[in-house]
């Protein structure tokens, strides 16, 4: 707590103004968006006083430099002008940020499960139940060490896995993830968990096969499209997309602002999606609510409209697009005697027959844009290339790549081009390999031998597997057609994993199948696991020993916000606000202290490179003398890269495509739009949930998720989860200032703050659920306790919890009180070919929680009742630390 | 003087505005204007959010409320300590040295601005951020809370600054009569609406002419359905009864006794052509 300097004397009564010591000792910058991947931040400042984070406030760009230097962009139409407010616009949690430095939670020393013994009994099945003791960092690093060697004499460097992908806080050299598969590259090589790309499936299994490669295979070039949508759309429809949630995590809030822009400007905003989502709220001027996974049926009865009516771009179509025919073969119903009339969908999708066709003629009348800030429930789901697939033909049929005709990612893609700047792309591709290598374990599959994150409780419990597509993200859209097997040839190394190391653990809570993962962590096979976080969350609890690592508020570092979505580019010199939390160290210094150990610390550190060597080669590869020297730029902090001043020469999107697809052809194997894929159809003749063309697949051998199912008798509602608006995926689940947010947290009648579950009034009367009820959201996979929100902000029919909350288990793989959701997601992955995860649009029930049933459970599990619990943040560090321990 | 304006239109309802209140209140002591604020359960400046309407035409309206920092401010007067002052720019802070915790202030505010902090025992509420504006000019020309909005929904300055703004604006409980400094734009009235069809067809029905006679008063508003079908009458009053008529071409449509107690979806209205 900071005390003012002044005493009860000075106050002068009568005056207005008493003296109070209000000025922060420091000011620092900070990027504290949670998308991580080295930057791409509203830029926020933090204020110290007496070693102690006084408050986070956004940064004015203005703060040390003259507007005009950043050569401001404008956007116009109709008489409205749009430019920046020259202020970062960071999200909730970005500003209380130091409730996530200073969180109970946080883990404060090295910690050894009290029943592992490396020389003796493992005790595997305890993992997620018994306690942790206090050990040194000393300690620690001899047994992770002898640990490491041990496993690769016995069974190869191949039979450790690194868990080291994912999102996390903006940092360059400290960079949350990816350092021990640096580490462990040294030490002849481990197997990689591929992070798939869990908020664009849709679009990487899907859309790279109508128009090339894409950003993640969303629509790629977008430059520039922000002002062309701005002057051109009449309409946009967000389908899925939620701007007031998603673009938090990863920069701030500019889409928000642009969304206010358009509907000034008189662009139409309609919004299609099962819950009213946050952007929903405050910019629809229409929602159209459609049942979780069901949008290709909609989708198709209207491509069955624009084909009846003859209301689309058959010049563009005959000149840009391949498979037509075979598409309107299927859609007519000449090919299985169903043809996808609005009738037809209205039945799958909820939404009325006439509301469809409605839909379908201002599409077409209407010069309109499709938007998505990737992550929203339409593209998680089983077959999720389907409605991805479908929406590239429908906006093919109306001329994409037009004026006005895109589909994007609002602002995260699209903006005016910054000087200087090389690409916009996920991670700056300027930066020295060095500092870049750990984080291509998020985007590359660089492993000598690989497992897709959707497919790691697989790999342990039911190894071998085959899959075909590593689901890398920045990887190839011909990889998809490669096959690849775990373990590898034993001639090459390949073996079972014995070991994980994750410094990402939220396995559980964030990706597919939670439930079962927990059963293969626990798994006997796996004999060491070893995880680094600054928080005791989630798949920690699973974990060995446990290394405390530290936040960006405690550590020197240099952040390029390159990423697009904030409303200036910039480069932010991060120094230290605060020391350390206990004996925290970064992940950097964390992997350091073990790569010692090994004798590899010349090699990690590349020869006692010191952080601002690091920094300077930052600087320098930037190329920022162009506009600051080294000195002034640590006296500002930062320095904004200005706008290129020819900007608005920038071709929008596909334009250049779009005049003429035989100079400018797209990367695909005809240069054209394929909305039939010769590739798909020679490759997999078979494949029945990706076919060459999209279909509406009501169900397959790894899905039965429709309401059609006979499932659907035991479990009616239809399941959809989204990105969350208080979290970025199990990123600040502990913020108490948030989870006092309505949207945020239920307080149960046992004072637990649960998960929400949305349902509709109607589905809840049937129930006897009242809003504030403790329920169970249930399948044959598991139990998750959650809050119910009753109301009308979702459709009947639908039951809405986001991914992402803090997972507190009562009966590890079974029943989870934190509302872990996906804990009882889909069994499998996106579809046979694809290993993305499915994780909305499954089929559970909401049933209410009597305090007989709660407890039945507290008698039979007393000790996952008894755990120390705070409501204002939830579960804490000492709930797992054993009494009397060290 | 100082006041506040706040444009619910813009409002997104990010909550920067209720979390940089606590951010620069919980757990920093900025007294003599203000004590520590809890860390959770107190909002100085806190976010209502209303659910209006039903599937599919739902509208979420967010509200800041805060302390109206009124002229005639009935906190001031049920102070027997003296403890609560109002500032020459506008501003009335609660001394919290002074404040004796009786609890007086919190009965008579009649906007729930005045919370009560038990573990110090006194009475807390928004104090602009005075501290900051006093102490540090240079740095702050505006509290917390308006330095987080990111779309200028919430604002602070000299009403002679804002004079279009006032022109345009209600305040929150006008009924109280306490001269608040904190004044609103679109402010929610109620709505009605709905989507018209034909059941025949299957089409939705555009174009059609739709009115709504107030059952009392006789006034009446009229809408045409969109190419979706939909008619919207916003900004009506509370808890009227109202008769809608829709009509096109020879077919006509009425509804009765639509009640204005909440916002109404109609839901699809079936019309045959």
């Amino acid at each position: 707590m900071v005390k003012p300097e002044t005493s009860k004397e000075d106050i002068m009564a009568k005056e207005d103004k008493a003296k109070v010591d209000a000025k922060a000792d420091k000011t620092v910058v900070r990027g504290l968006a949670l998308g991580g991947l080295l930057g791409g931040c509203d830029p926020s400042c933090v204020d110290v006083k007496n070693g102690k984070i006084v408050r986070i406030r956004p940064m004015h760009f203005d703060w040390k430099f003259d507007r005009k230097s950043f050569n401001p962009w404008q956007f116009k139409r109709n008489g409205h002008t749009l430019e920046s407010n020259f202020k970062g616009m960071p999200s909730p949690w970005s500003l209380s940020y130091k409730k996530r430095t200073y969180s109970p939670n946080r883990i404060k020393y090295p910690m050894k499960r009290v029943d592992w013994d490396p020389n003796g009994e493992r005790n595997t099945q305890n993992r997620g139940k018994s306690k942790y003791v206090r050990i040194s960092w000393e300690e620690a690093t001899d047994i992770i060490a002898s640990e490491i060697k041990r496993i690769i004499k016995s069974y190869g460097p191949l039979a450790i896995l690194a868990q080291g992908d994912g999102h996390g806080e903006c940092k360059t050299i400290n960079t949350p993830h990816g350092h021990q598969a640096r580490l462990l590259e040294m030490l002849g090589g481990f197997t990689q968990q591929v992070r798939n790309p869990d908020s664009w499936e849709g679009f990487y299994w899907g859309s790279k096969h109508v128009w090339g490669q894409g950003l993640v295979g969303m629509m790629d070039p977008s430059d520039n499209c922000v002002k062309d949508m701005t002057e051109n759309c009449d309409m946009m429809l967000f389908w899925g997309c939620d701007p007031e949630t998603t673009p938090w995590g990863f920069v701030g809030q500019f889409a928000s602002r642009l969304s206010y822009f358009w509907t000034q400007c008189g662009i139409k905003q309609i919004y299609i999606c099962p819950d009213l989502n946050y952007g929903a709220a405050v910019h629809a001027d229409k929602w159209i609510p459609v049942l979780p996974n069901t949008d290709a049926a909609m989708q198709l009865a209207i491509i069955y409209m624009w084909l009846k009516e003859g209301t689309y771009d058959k010049e563009y179509i005959r000149t840009h697009a391949i498979g037509m025919d075979k598409v309107e073969a299927y859609v007519m119903g000449e090919e299985d005697d169903i043809p996808k009339t609005p009738e037809w969908a209205s039945k799958k999708c909820g939404v009325p027959e006439w509301t469809i066709k409605a839909l379908a003629r201002e599409f077409a009348k209407n010069t309109t844009s499709i938007a998505h800030y990737f992550g929203g429930s339409m593209f998680r789901g089983p077959y999720s290339h389907e409605p991805a697939r479908l929406e590239c033909i429908l906006l093919g049929m109306q001329g994409l790549g037009g004026p006005g005709v895109h589909q994007t990612q609002i602002s995260y893609g699209g903006m005016p081009r910054a000087q200087m700047l090389k690409s916009t792309r996920f991670f700056n591709p300027q930066l020295p390999e060095r500092l870049t290598k750990p984080t291509q374990t998020t985007i590359r599959a660089w492993g000598k031998q690989l497992i897709p994150k959707t497919l790691i409780h697989k790999a342990i419990l039911d190894p071998p597997l085959k899959f075909w597509g590593t689901g890398g993200i920045e990887e190839m859209v011909d990889d998809q057609f490669v096959e690849y097997n775990y373990p590898i040839d034993e001639k090459d190394g390949g073996t079972e994993i014995r070991m994980m190391w994750t410094d990402t653990p939220c396995r559980i809570t964030c990706w597919n199948c939670g439930n079962e993962t927990i059963i293969a962590e626990r798994d006997p096979k796996i004999e060491f696991i070893l995880a680094q976080h600054p928080w005791l969350e989630n798949d920690c609890l699973y974990a060995d020993i446990i290394l405390p690592t530290n936040t960006t508020l405690e550590v020197d570092d240099i952040v390029t916000n390159t990423r697009q979505g904030t409303q200036h580019h910039s480069v932010m010199l991060q120094n230290q606000a605060v020391k350390p939390v206990g004996e925290s160290k970064s992940d950097y210094e964390a992997v350091l202290e073990i790569a010692k150990k090994l004798g590899k610390e010349n090699e990690y550190t590349e020869g006692g490179k010191t952080i601002e060597d690091l920094q300077k080669e930052v600087f320098n590869n930037m190329e920022l003398n162009q506009l600051i020297d080294w000195k002034d730029f640590v006296k500002k902090q930062y320095v904004v890269l200005p706008t290129a001043d020819d900007w608005e020469e920038d071709p929008p999107g596909l334009r250049p495509f779009y005049d003429d697809p035989e100079k400018n052809p797209l990367p695909t194997p005809t240069g054209k739009l394929e909305f039939y894929s010769e590739r798909i159809a020679k490759h997999y003749p078979c494949d029945e949930e990706r076919p060459p063309i999209p279909k509406w697949i009501e169900k397959s051998e790894m899905h039965d998720e429709r309401i059609s199912s006979w499932r659907a008798q035991s479990y009616p509602l239809l399941l959809m989860s989204n990105h969350g608006r208080w979290r970025v995926h199990s990123q600040a689940d502990d913020i108490p200032w948030s989870r006092e947010v309505i949207t945020c947290k239920v307080k149960g009648w046992d004072g637990y703050m649960y998960e929400p579950v949305w349902i509709h009034p109607d589905d809840a009367e049937k129930r006897g659920i009242k809003m504030g009820d403790i329920v169970m959201v249930h399948n044959e996979r598991g139990i998750v306790l959650c809050g119910a929100r009753v109301w009308e902000r979702v459709m009947p029919g639908v039951a809405y919890v986001d991914h992402g909350a803090r997972h507190d288990p009562i009966i590890p793989g079974k029943l989870d009180r934190g509302g872990a959701i996906n804990t009882i997601s889909g069994e499998w992955i996106t579809s046979k070919r694809c290993v993305g995860q499915a994780t909305s649009g499954y089929l559970v029930e909401v049933t209410r929680v009597t305090g007989d049933m709660m407890d039945q459970w507290k008698r039979d599990y007393p000790d996952a009742f008894e755990r120390e619990y705070d409501p204002a943040s939830g579960l804490r560090f000492d709930a797992w630390i054993e009494k009397g321990g060290k | 003087m100082k006041a506040f304006y706040i444009d619910l239109s813009v409002c997104n309802g990010c909550y920067c505005c209720q979390i940089a209140c606590k951010d620069e209140h919980v757990g920093n002591d900025w007294t003599p204007y203000a004590k520590p604020q809890p860390e959770t359960g107190q909002f100085w400046l806190g976010i209502t959010e209303m659910v209006r309407g039903q599937v599919p035409k739902v509208k979420i309206t967010y509200l800041p409320k805060m302390c109206h920092h009124c002229d005639d401010a009935p906190c001031i007067a049920s102070c027997d300590v003296g403890a609560i002052h109002k500032r020459d720019d506008g501003l009335v802070i609660i001394d919290p040295e002074k404040c004796t915790g009786c609890k007086l202030c919190e009965d008579a505010c009649p906007h729930d601005a005045i919370f009560f902090n038990e573990d110090l025992n006194i009475a807390q509420k928004c104090t602009g951020c005075a501290h900051l504006l006093d102490n540090d000019p240079e740095e702050w020309s505006v509290p917390r809370c308006v330095d987080n909005c990111p779309t200028a929904a919430l604002q602070f300055g000299e009403e002679k600054d804002f004079k279009d703004f006032i022109a345009e604006a209600e305040l929150l409980n006008p009924e109280a009569g306490t001269k608040s400094r904190v004044y609103y734009k679109n402010l929610p009235k109620k709505f009605v609406g709905g989507t018209v069809y034909d059941p025949k067809e299957k089409e939705v029905v555009i174009g059609a002419k739709c009115t709504l006679k107030d059952a009392q008063s006789k006034e009446s508003f009229t809408a045409e359905t969109d190419n979706f079908g939909d008619f919207w009458f916003h900004g009506l009053k509370d808890n009227r009864s109202y008769n809608l008529s829709i009509e096109k071409g020879k077919a006509h449509k009425t509804i009765e006794d639509i009640v204005t107690d909440k916002d109404l979806s109609l839901g699809d209205i079936p019309m045959e052509l």
